[in-house]
């Protein structure tokens, strides 16, 4: 009786996080005409016309996977390559696993003359790339789940004789697949907020927030860098290879940031 | 004439008389004041100007001599360090001197006589020895013996070992390769462990320093041992700044001065011991002032990158015959003086034709070379464009541009040859010669539909109500493991089982004792309320139910374990079903009421306590 009514409660949470994931859909119908409508322009050429609607689009304050495509592919065509990138980048974070978005965001990288850059440790980087096809969203969840599943093994245990043969094998499995996907959430979370793809075709990076200051090094338009600071119209940035500087906040713009 | 004469003899007599009687006296009164020597000795006799000596005036045999007081010495500044005592018995008899010891510092240069010394006291008098030191204007030679270097060597130490930076410009501009010198100087010192110089060097970037060149220098007419430690600098950012002091960490090895004059104060027996010291010493340089001078921006190439020196440039283009598509090498070599680290690619004036990959680059000496391979795209293509370097040249304060070529080529047309191989192959006529397929590469098309569209910014790891979900399932697995833990107790603890039912089956049956009351049914009610009483304590107090009378009671009860009014009751109670028994007509309804409202009361009392 009690096993029954704990069962049920777990159910009840998983119905409430659920509920939780799609109240945050918004009712697309509304604005559906402006996506096709900037799809229209596209087609015929009018790029900058299609972008201002995508643009439109996303300040009503929706977004989603094609929509970022699109954006970047209208950049794409008009030769604002950086831009294009953003929105790849920013479009893997709701379809990481469409192809055509990874072919067109290799192509652009290969256009650039950039090689795909990551940041962290290589331990880091593999985690990373084991969750790689998960939306943060997906990800969240799946560590929610292998939560509760951890959570209900441990209570079964109390109960079961017939867990208890397994528990420490999958307990042990359980909790290596809780501890990687948290870290790869915790990456994936950085790289939203954190990451910066630079706009500009050449950003001077200085080793002092202000215009005089000496160039360090410099970054071509598509780098992506990690922003670590800020100050007045000045970001501090860290390149992958470790380097930090100063560079102009309109040489780049933040993943997280508004749309460009 | 002869009483002149005796009065002339007697004159004679008394001052021959008074002369001995003076004598006399003399004499005595050098048998009262004693005349001692003592030893006055120098741990070198010979020392350039400005260094000091260590005077010691040894006194034997003497316990208590106060500091003398040394005349002016010539040549000299005299300055008392202290005294040192020594007693020693040989055969039973014991013998002690002290030592006073002075510092001398040599203010002349020349032969100097110091001593001898007469000193006074107590009536005796004491005169040393003379020395002799001669003071040299350069550096002295070291002939001493090494044993007695320790302490002098400490106190003059900035003078024989020290540290200078330098380098060979005051001002360079922005990225201008400045070579930067710091060098050791020892002299006639042990020094070993001699560490890297650090230095302070904000606003440029330092190389890596060489491997020390070691040589002998006379700076200031005394000979040095050198150790020279080269590096090159660069400024990083225009403006005034200081470099240094530099620091070299270093051990400085000095023979320890043996104690007392022991028979055994060889050199090989010194040395067979190892009676060195090392003194762990931190040499500090002064600093430098350098201004860093920025890059001027009249007449700066479009082209320019930062690059810094005089430098030539070599072009070699290979092959000069290609088709379209085929790489061509271009060798650049840029040589010279300056910078090397900021020399970039050389460029090519135009791209257009060219598809153009990253140059290979390697360095060595005052050579850097480029390597690019680029590829014509067209047939069009008749040359490879000039090719330029721009630089700031650091001697003439202008900057100059260097341009190669234009490089005339040949762009090769495929021969007719290869398609009649084609036809060799025996295809049947309609077949067409394969064309090679031309393969393109573009983004992929737009997506017709939006997708999912959420809204903006909002993620699940954002949200609050989802975050709060999830202490849901570790608030239910903390109930659980409560639960679970009271079952196995209820099964395995009988006190805790029994202690937990105890209210429980007091509730049936008081609830059966109320029906009984309803039916007036006497007996039947006060079996079941004394069954329910002595159910209750028993699972209470963990005894036999049956074994529960009024004195078991009093047992656990008595002694203020409950308030008196309690067991007032209990024993009521008891009494009551006692009567029963002998005279059940005699209770009422009222008796009966009261009876189970005491039970109650008790057992609610009882559940509030801790027994």
């Amino acid at each position: 009786m009690k096993i029954k009514s704990l069962t049920s409660l777990l159910v009840l949470f998983i119905v409430l996080s659920f509920h939780s994931v799609f109240a945050q859909e918004a009712a697309p119908n509304a604005q559906g005409s402006l996506f096709y409508q900037a799809n229209a322009y596209y087609r015929e050429g009018k790029y900058n016309v299609a972008i201002k609607d995508y643009k439109k689009l996303i300040d009503s304050g929706l977004e989603s996977g094609n929509l970022y495509y699109n954006l970047g592919n209208s950049y794409f065509k008009q030769g604002q390559l950086g831009l294009a990138l953003l929105n790849y980048e920013r479009a893997k974070f709701f379809i990481p696993q469409d192809s055509d978005l990874r072919s067109n965001f290799e192509y652009t990288l290969h256009t650039l003359n950039l090689e795909p850059q990551s940041f962290g440790s290589r331990a880091q980087r593999l985690v990373y790339k084991l969750f790689e096809a998960m939306t943060l969203d997906f990800l969240t969840v799946f560590l929610s789940i292998v939560y509760v599943i951890l959570i209900l093994f441990f209570i079964l245990n109390l109960f079961s004789s017939g867990i208890k043969k397994v528990f420490g094998v999958a307990v042990s499995i359980l909790l290596t697949l809780f501890i990687l996907s948290a870290v790869a959430l915790d990456g994936r979370i950085n790289y939203l907020n954190k990451s910066a793809i630079v706009v500009s075709k050449e950003a001077d990076v200085k080793f002092e927030p202000f215009a005089g200051a000496t160039t360090y090094f410099k970054l071509n338009e598509g780098s992506r860098v990690e922003v670590t600071d800020k100050a007045e119209s000045w970001y501090k940035l860290k390149r992958f290879d470790g380097k930090t500087g100063w560079v102009d906040k309109g040489a780049l713009v933040l993943i997280s940031g508004n749309p460009r | 004439m002869s009483r002149l004469k005796n009065k002339t003899i007697n004159f004679k007599l008394l001052i021959l008389c008074l002369s001995l009687a003076f004598n006399a006296l003399s004499s005595a009164g050098i048998c009262f004041a004693k005349e001692f020597n003592f030893e006055a000795t120098v741990d070198r006799n010979k020392l350039s100007l400005g260094s000091s000596l260590q005077l010691a005036l040894a006194f034997d045999d003497v316990q208590n001599m106060p500091v003398p007081e040394l005349p002016a010495i010539d040549g000299f500044q005299a300055r008392y360090l202290g005294p040192s005592t020594m007693m020693s018995i040989v055969n039973g008899k014991s013998s002690s001197s002290i030592t006073h010891n002075y510092l001398l510092l040599s203010t002349k240069v020349g032969n100097f006589k110091i001593g001898p010394f007469k000193i006074e006291h107590s009536g005796d008098r004491y005169t040393s020895n003379q020395l002799s030191v001669e003071v040299l204007a350069g550096q002295v030679e070291n002939t001493s013996q090494p044993g007695n270097q320790a302490e002098p060597l400490i106190k003059d130490l900035n003078d024989r070992l020290f540290l200078i930076i330098q380098t060979k410009k005051k001002s360079a501009y922005l990225n201008e390769i400045i070579p930067l010198t710091i060098k050791l100087y020892i002299n006639n010192l042990g020094v070993r462990d001699i560490q890297y110089p650090e230095f302070s060097h904000e606003g440029f970037s330092v190389g890596r320093f060489d491997k020390p060149n070691q040589y002998q220098e006379v700076y200031k007419g005394v000979n040095f041992d050198v150790l020279e430690f080269n590096t090159s600098i660069f400024g990083l950012r225009p403006g005034e700044f200081k470099l240094g002091p530099s620091n070299i960490k270093c051990n400085l090895i000095i023979q320890k001065q043996p104690r007392g004059r022991s028979t055994f104060n060889s050199n090989i027996f010194d040395d067979f011991f190892g009676r060195q010291e090392i003194y762990p010493v931190n040499l500090q340089s002064g600093y430098i002032a350098l201004t860093v001078l920025p890059l001027p921006a009249e007449n700066r190439p479009e082209d320019f990158s930062g690059t810094l020196g005089n430098f030539n440039l070599e072009v070699s283009v290979s092959p000069l015959e290609v088709k379209v598509g085929d790489p061509i090498t271009l060798t650049m070599v840029v040589s010279g003086e300056g910078n090397l680290d900021t020399v970039g690619a050389p460029k090519l004036k135009s791209e257009a034709g060219f598809k153009i990959y990253e140059p290979q680059i390697k360095q060595a000496g005052n050579q850097k070379s480029f390597e690019q391979i680029i590829m014509p795209m067209s047939a069009q293509v008749k040359e490879v464009p000039m090719i330029s370097l721009a630089f700031f040249n650091i001697q003439s304060g202008e900057y100059k541009t260097i341009t190669r070529g234009p490089f005339p080529i040949v762009i090769v047309k495929p021969e007719k040859e290869e398609e009649s191989k084609v036809v060799e192959n025996k295809l049947p006529a309609v077949v067409p010669a394969v064309q090679e397929e031309k393969l393109g590469r573009d983004i992929i098309y737009i997506k017709e539909n939006c997708g999912h569209l959420a809204r903006k910014g909002e993620y699940l790891y954002k949200n609050r109500i989802f975050l709060g979900l999830q202490v849901i399932p570790l608030l239910i697995y903390l109930l659980t493991f409560i639960i679970y833990k009271r079952q196995r107790r209820f099964k395995t603890d009988l006190k805790y089982a029994r202690q937990l039912l105890a209210p429980r089956k007091a509730r049936t049956g008081i609830y059966q004792a109320k029906k009984y009351l309803d039916k007036a049914d006497v007996d039947k009610f006060y079996d079941t309320l004394f069954d329910t009483m002595q159910e209750y304590l028993g699972d209470r107090l963990h005894l036999p139910s049956k074994g529960i009378t009024i004195s078991v009671i009093d047992e656990h009860l008595g002694n203020n374990v409950v308030d008196a009014q309690v067991l007032v009751k209990l024993r009521d109670i008891f009494r009551d079903c006692d009567m029963v028994r002998y005279a059940s007509s005699q209770l009422t309804g009222e008796n009966m009421r009261d009876s189970l409202k005491k039970l109650e009361e008790v057992i609610d009392y009882l559940q509030r306590q801790k027994i």
